[in-house]
């Protein structure tokens, strides 16, 4: 008992700590602890702002209507979609962008600041500037079509709409971790890369035998990241889609329903249930992929 | 090591939680901020107050929100203010425009209590906002000077529900055919087209590889009256109705115009903005649009030759949508009568006279426009004429989620995904159910 005793002094000490972290605390409890237990209320709850304010607890209720809510199922399925594509790719494209990067070019600083732009720029404006490309007689299709290549309406067609989303978002993207892949580079030892010249090791055995092995940790970290971005996607599809998800759902994704059951639909309680859901399956997707990394490290 | 790698699991966890709860909670924040700016606001205005007492009226400010498409329109729009403010001194009218998303924000700031005292409400969205209480009945309001039946019937009867007025139509829009005349004369087409199958003779004849006879919008706001001409009903007991044999025999010719014939396409299709868009860089030969087009043609397309008449007939009946907004006021409002004022000025005679003298909207009031010299001008007549037998974009509270369904599915149907039928079915299925939960 006497060890939990604290004496004066580090009482004082403790007193202090808390006073200092107390704007951050205080910023925590209100902005995000608060919210997120906020929303477990109104997820089991249904729930009226507007006019006469009215919370009916439900139970389960706005979980089980998940089930049957079509929309629900078609926004999980682009989305899901979305990140299986988006992430391997970005990941991909981020390792090979930094490693030629990394070989020593003439002028690879300047590559690197070009690169990093798109990361830079708002993505209201990327969309917009994307949107204007994509017209049918755009930019995009003028140069398809120049090479004799296939046009296609990339807004308008359900089939392609969330694939114009999806290459608007890598390109986008796949600087920010290309960055963190340069950092990561940039802690290899060179001698190691010597003692692979000396067995011999081609360019390219030596990248795929050194340089991603080593860079696993980062890997993880880029997928990881990557997985909770891309389950998040929203703003590009709304802008896209002026909020509607269309055409025929095609741009529909979860936190766009989100959004529109909250603010359009004016049905708070399914959509924090919708968002609780989101958080669990990211946390499931995030729990998998380190469980798979660490088997890979063993 | 173990240890580290949890607590970052939980990192990210949290991190992930924030993330998506906050989009769910976005308006609480904005609440608080919004009432301390409000807070403020008032601040200003009660020392203002004390420093014009010299009019022996206190003065009252009151909130007008709404949503303004162009310049002009703002300017007309302001003009009309001026004169309110002329007539009431002491009432100052805070405009304040939204620019996108009108009814999320509107809803939003409704629920925060932020809304202002008087607002635009679209006649489509009425009955939601009604059914939620957020409004204050007009009634006890409005005075026998006010005139209240000189108000077209069928634009005010939106605004009418549980034997209560909830709003004052500020104005109306009505569709008609837009037609390129340089482009008929081309084609030696004499008149433009009575009949619908008419049209579609001359869409065809009009159509060569740079532009369509017809440009085609695609939303059910423009489609319904069209989709009931052959006597079906898009909207029963307020559930969705599109699988009405009916309402798939009109809706069909609208799709094969694309995709058997090839003599019309949407606005999308060739990467117009809108219908207008399309029109003005003559990239179709015809088009359904309303009057809202005539200021947007003489301002951005002065060179395009065309001309307006009514749309053509279906089944020899003519039909065409009108759209109105009304003035509502908000039940939380705390200068009430000072609200009722300003709706009393705008929708009464004479302010309605100074905002429809732009001609970028109709007269809701049947005295009003009559005395509008327009009446005779070509390219209004058949608005006007329109006016009279025109279905009013308005239903009942569960519209909206037909409407964004018919969209969603009606525009797979039109790029020839599926059939109309299939198209109408899952549409129809799927509003309906949402409408039960």
């Amino acid at each position: 008992m006497a060890k939990w005793k604290l004496t004066k002094s580090q009482l004082r000490d403790a007193g202090q700590g808390y006073l200092f972290m107390s704007p951050t605390i205080f910023t925590i409890l209100v902005f995000l602890i608060g919210p997120i237990l906020f929303a477990l209320y109104l997820a089991f709850n249904n729930v009226n702002l507007l006019g006469q304010t009215s919370f009916e607890f439900v139970w389960f209720d706005n979980f089980t209507r998940m089930a049957s809510d079509e929309r629900a199922i078609i926004a999980l399925q682009n989305t899901a979609f979305y990140v299986v594509i988006v992430v391997p790719t970005q990941t991909i494209l981020a390792l090979v962008l930094a490693a030629t990067l990394n070989a020593g070019m003439k002028g690879e600083k300047w590559f690197r600041v070009i690169y990093f732009i798109p990361t830079l720029t708002s993505s209201a404006v990327l969309v917009m500037i994307f949107m204007w490309m994509y017209r049918p007689d755009g930019l995009i299709n003028t140069i398809l079509s120049s090479v004799g290549l296939p046009t296609y309406n990339w807004m308008n067609d359900p089939s392609v709409a969330l694939i114009s989303i999806m290459i608007m978002n890598i390109w986008a993207t796949a600087p920010m971790f290309m960055v963190i892949y340069l950092a990561a580079l940039q802690g290899i030892s060179d001698s190691l890369y010597e003692a692979a010249d000396l067995d011999g090791a081609s360019a390219i055995q030596k990248f795929w035998y050194v340089t991603v092995p080593l860079l696993r940790p980062v890997t993880g970290f880029v997928v990881i990241i990557g997985v909770i971005g891309t389950f998040q996607l929203f703003d590009q599809s709304y802008m896209f889609s002026g909020g509607s998800g269309g055409p025929n759902n095609s741009t529909l994704t979860v936190v766009l329903l989100i959004y529109q059951y909250a603010f359009s639909n004016n049905q708070m309680g399914y959509a924090a249930a919708l968002a609780v859901s989101l958080a669990l399956i990211i946390l499931v997707a995030t729990f998998i992929q380190r469980k798979l990394q660490k088997d890979e490290q063993l | 090591m173990e240890r580290a790698k949890w607590i970052k699991g939980l990192g990210f966890m949290s991190v992930v939680m924030a993330g998506t709860v906050l989009t769910a909670c976005g308006d609480d924040g904005n609440n608080n901020t919004d009432e301390a700016t409000n807070g403020n606001d008032t601040g200003t205005n009660e020392t203002e107050n004390n420093a014009n007492q010299n009019e022996g009226q206190e003065e009252v400010t009151v909130r007008l929100t709404g949503w303004q498409s162009s310049p002009t329109e703002q300017r007309y729009f302001e003009e009309t203010i001026a004169a309110f403010e002329e007539e009431y001194p002491h009432i100052n009218v805070e405009l304040d425009t939204i620019a996108d998303q009108y009814m999320d924000v509107l809803r939003t700031r409704l629920i925060g209590g932020e809304a202002a005292d008087v607002f635009f409400l679209d006649a489509f969205e009425a009955p939601g906002l009604i059914e939620a209480g957020v409004l204050e009945p007009m009634d006890d309001y409005i005075t026998d000077e006010f005139d209240v039946d000189d108000f077209e019937d069928p634009l005010i009867d939106a605004f009418r529900r549980d034997g209560q007025l909830w709003g004052l139509p500020k104005d109306t829009s009505t569709l008609a055919l837009f037609y390129n005349k340089d482009h008929f004369e081309e084609a030696g087409i004499e008149s433009p087209p009575e009949t619908w199958e008419e049209m579609e003779e001359y869409a065809e004849t009009l159509t060569d590889d740079n532009r369509y006879g017809f440009g085609i919008v695609t939303d059910l706001a423009r489609l319904y009256s069209i989709a009931e001409s052959r006597g079906g009903d898009v909207v029963v007991d307020n559930q969705a109705n599109f699988t009405d044999p009916a309402v798939i025999e009109a809706l069909q010719p609208i799709v094969d115009m694309r995709n058997e014939k090839e003599i019309g396409a949407s606005p999308a299709d060739v990467g117009a903005e809108w219908g207008g868009d399309m029109f003005g860089t003559e990239r179709a030969s015809m088009i359904i649009e309303g009057n809202w087009m005539i200021e947007f043609m003489e301002d951005a397309f002065p060179d395009v030759n065309y001309g307006v008449v009514e749309i053509p007939m279906i089944e020899d009946e003519r039909q065409t949508m009108a759209y109105t907004v009304s003035y509502s006021m908000n039940a939380q409002s705390e200068q009430k009568d000072e609200a009722w004022k300003l709706v009393e000025f705008l929708t009464g005679k004479e302010g309605m006279e100074i905002w429809t003298s732009s001609g970028l909207a109709l007269p809701s009031r049947q005295s009003v426009a009559e005395n509008m010299d327009y009446a005779d001008d070509a390219i209004y007549e058949p608005f006007i004429e329109g006016a009279s037998y025109a279905t009013v974009w308005a239903d009942d509270t569960n519209l909206p989620i037909i409407n964004s369904n018919f969209e969603n599915q009606f525009s797979s149907a039109f790029l020839g995904d599926q059939t109309l039928e299939e198209a109408m079915e899952e549409a129809e299925r799927v509003a309906n159910n949402e409408i039960q939960d």
